[in-house]
C-alpha cells in the first residue's frame, strides 16, 4: 500500500518526526478549510447586513484566502508554517478582529457565523500553535485575546458577557491544548526516531558481535595452521578447522549452528539435549597437545539444552585456543562438577603465564565468546588470573552450586 | 647439595643421562631391574621407577609395575614412578600400593626434576587424573575424610588450583596446606588400598570388571598381571 497515493493516507504515514509533521499539515489544512466551510453559508447575510459590504467582503475574502494559503503551504512544505508565516497568520487574525466592529452590524459580533472573525481566529489559534517558537505562539494568542476585547468593545452587555468571557477562555484553553498536542506528539515522534536509531545500532552491534563470536575460533585455528608444526598437530588443527567451517557455513546461511538439530528435535516433540561430559571430552581431545586433564566423573550424567551446550563448546574451545596461543602452560585441568541440586560448575585451569585482568583488555575470545555468549544463556562466568600464576575460568549454572558455597562459607567462618 | 636417587629403567639411555639432565639429582645407582636394586640396596632418598621394565630381548621375566613398587616399598624405599604411563587407573593403583609420587616422562625436564625432589624430601606428587578419582571416591562416600579442611583442599587441588590460590581462599599459609596435602594423600592412599575394584567401579560408574586388569589384590604380586598393552 505504499507509493505516491499511500502518502496521502494518514494510516500510511510513518510514525517518524517527518511523518508527524506531515500529519500536522493535514490537521492544519483540515481545520482551516473546514473553517471556510463553516464561514461560507453566512457570507451573503453578512454582506447584506454589513454597514460596509465591500469591507466585509474584503475581510471575509482575506480570511478565506489566508486559510487556503496556509493549508496549501503546510501541505506543500509537509509541515506547519514557520515562524514568519505564523506571525503573519496571527497578525492577519488580529487585524480582522480589530476591523470587525467596522464591517459588522450592531448586535451581530457574537453568536453567529455572520461574525466569522471569532471562529476564524480560533482556527488560527488551533493551527498556528504548531509554531516552534514559544514566544511567538504566546504573543500571538495574547494579541488575539487583546484584539478580541477590542472587537467586543461597546458590544457586550447583559447576557452576552458570559459568552464573551467563554470565548476568551476558549481561545486561551484551546491554544494551550493545541500547543500541548503539537509538543507532545513531536516528543513521541522524536523518541520513536531515537529508539529506532538505538535499535538499529544495537542490531548492528549484535550482528557484529555474532560475527565476531562465530569467526573468532576459526580465525585462531587458521592462524595456528599458518604456523609451522608437526603432522600430528596440524591434523588436530584441521579437525578443528572443519568444526569451525561448519559453524561459519551455518552462520552465513542465517541459521544458528545447532538450528538443524534443534529443529529435528522440535519436530520429534522433544527438547534437544547434549551430554556435557561427552562434549567436553570431545573438545579436549582436539587439544591433545595441551596435556589436558579432563576430570568429568562428577558430572558424567549432566545434560544441557543444545543451544547452551553449543555456546559452552565454543567457549571451551576459545579458552583452550587461548591456552595454546598465549598461556605457555605445562598442564591444563578441565573439571566438571554437578551438585546434588542439579547445579553444575565447569572449571578450566591452566598453569601458564597468566595475565593481569586490571591492565589487560580482554580480547574477543574471552569477552564475547566466553563471557558474553555464556551470560546471554544464563551461565555465570568468573575469570581469575595473575601474571605467572596461570588462569582459572569458572563457568557455572546461574547461582553458585550449594556445595561450593558451603565450602566458601566454611572457609570464611574458619577465618 | 644433590638429592641422592636411584634410577630403575630398562632404557640405558635414560639411566645414563639422568644425572646430566637433572643436575640437582645425585644418581647413586642406575639399574635395569628392581631385582638388581634390591640386591645392591643403595642408600637414597627416592627410587625413580619406570613402570614397564620387562622386554623380550634383555629381561623378559623381571618384576615390574605394581609388583615392582611393592618390592621397593617393602625394602623401605620411597618410590617415585617416572613413566610414560597415562592410564589413570594404573596411576591410581601405583599410589594405592605405596608410590609416593608419579611423574610423567612427558613433563619438561626442569619441572620433572622439581617434582622428584619434592618426593625425595618427603612430599607426595599425585597426578591430576588420580586426584580426580580420589575426589569422586570421597564425594561418593567410598572414602571418608573427617576434616572439612581436607575436603576443601581436595576440592581445590582437583580443579588444578595452586597451593597459593587455595591458601588465599582458606586463609592459611601455603606451607600449612602442603602439610595438610601430605597427610591427606597418605590417608587417601591408605583408603584407596583398602577398596576393592568393584567398590571403585560402582563409585565411578564403571562396568563390573573394568578395573580388574589394573587393580592389584594382595595376592597378585606376580609378574604377568601387568598388561601394558591392554586398556588403552
Amino acid at each position: 500500500m505504499s507509493g505516491r497515493n499511500g502518502l496521502w493516507r494518514v494510516a500510511d504515514l510513518p510514525t517518524t518526526e517527518a511523518g508527524v509533521e506531515r500529519a500536522f499539515s493535514y490537521f492544519i489544512a483540515g481545520v482551516r478549510l473546514g473553517t471556510i466551510a463553516q464561514m461560507s453559508p453566512a457570507v451573503h447575510i453578512g454582506v447584506a447586513t454589513s454597514p460596509d459590504e465591500v469591507a466585509y467582503l474584503a475581510c471575509w475574502a482575506a480570511a478565506a484566502t489566508a486559510a487556503v494559503a496556509v493549508s496549501a503551504v503546510a501541505l506543500v512544505r509537509r509541515r506547519p508554517l514557520g515562524a514568519a508565516g505564523s506571525a503573519v497568520d496571527f497578525a492577519l487574525a488580529c487585524v480582522l478582529l480589530v476591523l470587525g466592529p467596522l464591517v459588522l452590524a450592531s448586535g451581530e459580533r457574537i453568536g453567529t457565523w455572520v461574525a466569522f472573525q471569532p471562529g476564524y481566529v480560533l482556527s488560527v489559534i488551533l493551527t498556528a500553535s504548531g509554531v516552534r517558537s514559544r514566544a511567538l505562539w504566546a504573543g500571538g494568542v495574547l494579541g488575539i485575546v487583546v484584539c478580541y476585547l477590542v472587537y467586543l468593545s461597546g458590544e457586550v452587555e447583559g447576557d452576552m458577557t458570559s459568552t464573551a468571557v467563554g470565548n476568551v477562555l476558549t481561545f486561551v484553553v484551546y491554544g494551550l491544548v493545541a500547543r500541548m498536542f503539537f509538543g507532545y506528539t513531536r516528543r513521541i515522534a522524536h523518541d520513536a526516531d531515537a529508539s529506532r536509531a538505538r535499535a538499529a545500532e544495537l542490531a548492528r552491534r549484535e550482528e557484529e558481535r555474532r560475527a565476531q563470536v562465530m569467526m573468532h575460533n576459526g580465525v585462531a585455528v587458521m592462524r595456528l595452521l599458518t604456523e609451522p608444526g608437526t603432522d600430528a598437530s596440524r591434523s588436530l588443527l584441521i579437525d578443528q578447522a572443519e568444526v569451525e567451517l561448519r559453524r561459519m557455513r551455518s552462520y552465513l546461511r542465517g541459521r544458528a549452528p545447532d538450528g538443524d538439530v534443534a529443529a529435528a528435535y522440535a519436530a520429534a516433540g522433544s527438547t534437544p539435549s547434549v551430554v556435557l561430559a561427552a562434549m567436553i571430552k570431545r573438545v579436549c581431545d582436539r587439544f591433545a597437545d595441551l596435556n589436558v586433564d579432563a576430570l568429568l566423573d562428577l558430572g558424567a550424567d549432566l545434560e544441557l539444552p543444545a543451544a547452551q551446550a553449543e555456546a559452552l563448546e565454543r567457549a571451551l574451545e576459545s579458552l583452550l585456543l587461548n591456552v595454546r596461543v598465549h598461556a605457555r602452560a605445562d598442564a591444563v585441568v578441565v573439571h566438571l562438577d554437578q551438585g546434588t541440586d542439579g547445579s553444575w560448575m565447569l572449571t578450566v585451569r591452566d598453569d601458564g603465564v597468566g595475565f593481569d585482568p586490571a591492565s589487560v583488555t580482554a580480547g574477543v575470545g574471552l569477552r564475547e565468546v566466553v563471557v558474553g555468549e555464556l551470560r546471554l544463556r544464563g551461565l555465570d562466568v568468573e575469570i581469575e588470573s595473575a601474571v605467572d600464576e596461570g588462569t582459572t575460568v569458572t563457568i557455572s549454572s546461574g547461582p553458585e552450586p550449594s556445595a561450593v558455597r558451603a565450602d566458601r562459607d566454611a572457609s570464611t567462618g574458619a577465618a | 647439595m644433590r638429592t641422592p636417587v636411584a634410577v630403575v629403567d630398562d632404557a640405558s639411555l635414560i639411566r645414563e643421562s639422568f644425572g646430566l639432565l637433572m643436575p640437582r639429582l645425585g644418581v647413586v645407582a642406575a639399574v635395569a631391574t628392581v631385582e638388581e636394586l634390591v640386591r645392591r640396596r643403595p642408600v637414597v632418598d627416592v627410587v625413580l621407577l619406570d613402570l614397564h621394565l620387562a622386554n623380550l630381548e634383555q629381561q623378559p621375566d623381571v618384576r615390574q609395575g605394581i609388583a615392582a613398587i611393592r618390592a621397593l616399598t617393602g625394602c623401605g624405599y620411597r618410590v617415585c614412578v617416572y613413566s610414560q604411563e597415562e592410564r589413570r587407573f594404573v596411576l591410581a593403583a601405583c599410589i594405592a600400593v605405596g608410590a609416593s609420587g608419579v611423574v610423567s616422562k612427558a613433563l619438561p625436564v626442569g619441572r620433572a626434576e622439581q617434582l622428584i625432589i619434592e618426593v625425595a624430601s618427603g612430599g607426595t606428587v599425585v597426578p591430576q587424573s588420580v586426584v580426580g578419582i580420589l575426589e569422586v571416591l570421597v564425594r561418593r562416600d567410598c572414602i571418608t575424610l573427617l576434616s572439612e579442611r581436607q575436603r576443601q583442599l581436595l576440592h581445590g587441588r582437583a580443579r588444578g588450583l595452586t597451593y597459593a590460590q587455595i591458601a588465599k581462599q582458606l586463609f592459611v599459609s601455603e606451607s600449612t596446606l602442603r602439610g595438610y596435602w601430605l597427610d591427606l594423600t597418605r590417608s587417601l592412599s591408605d583408603s584407596l588400598r583398602s577398596l576393592t575394584p568393584s567398590e571403585i567401579e560402582r563409585a565411578l560408574g564403571l562396568a563390573p570388571g573394568d578395573l580388574l586388569e589394573f587393580w592389584s589384590g594382595e595376592a597378585t604380586d606376580v609378574k604377568d598381571w601387568w598388561r601394558v598393552d591392554r586398556g588403552r
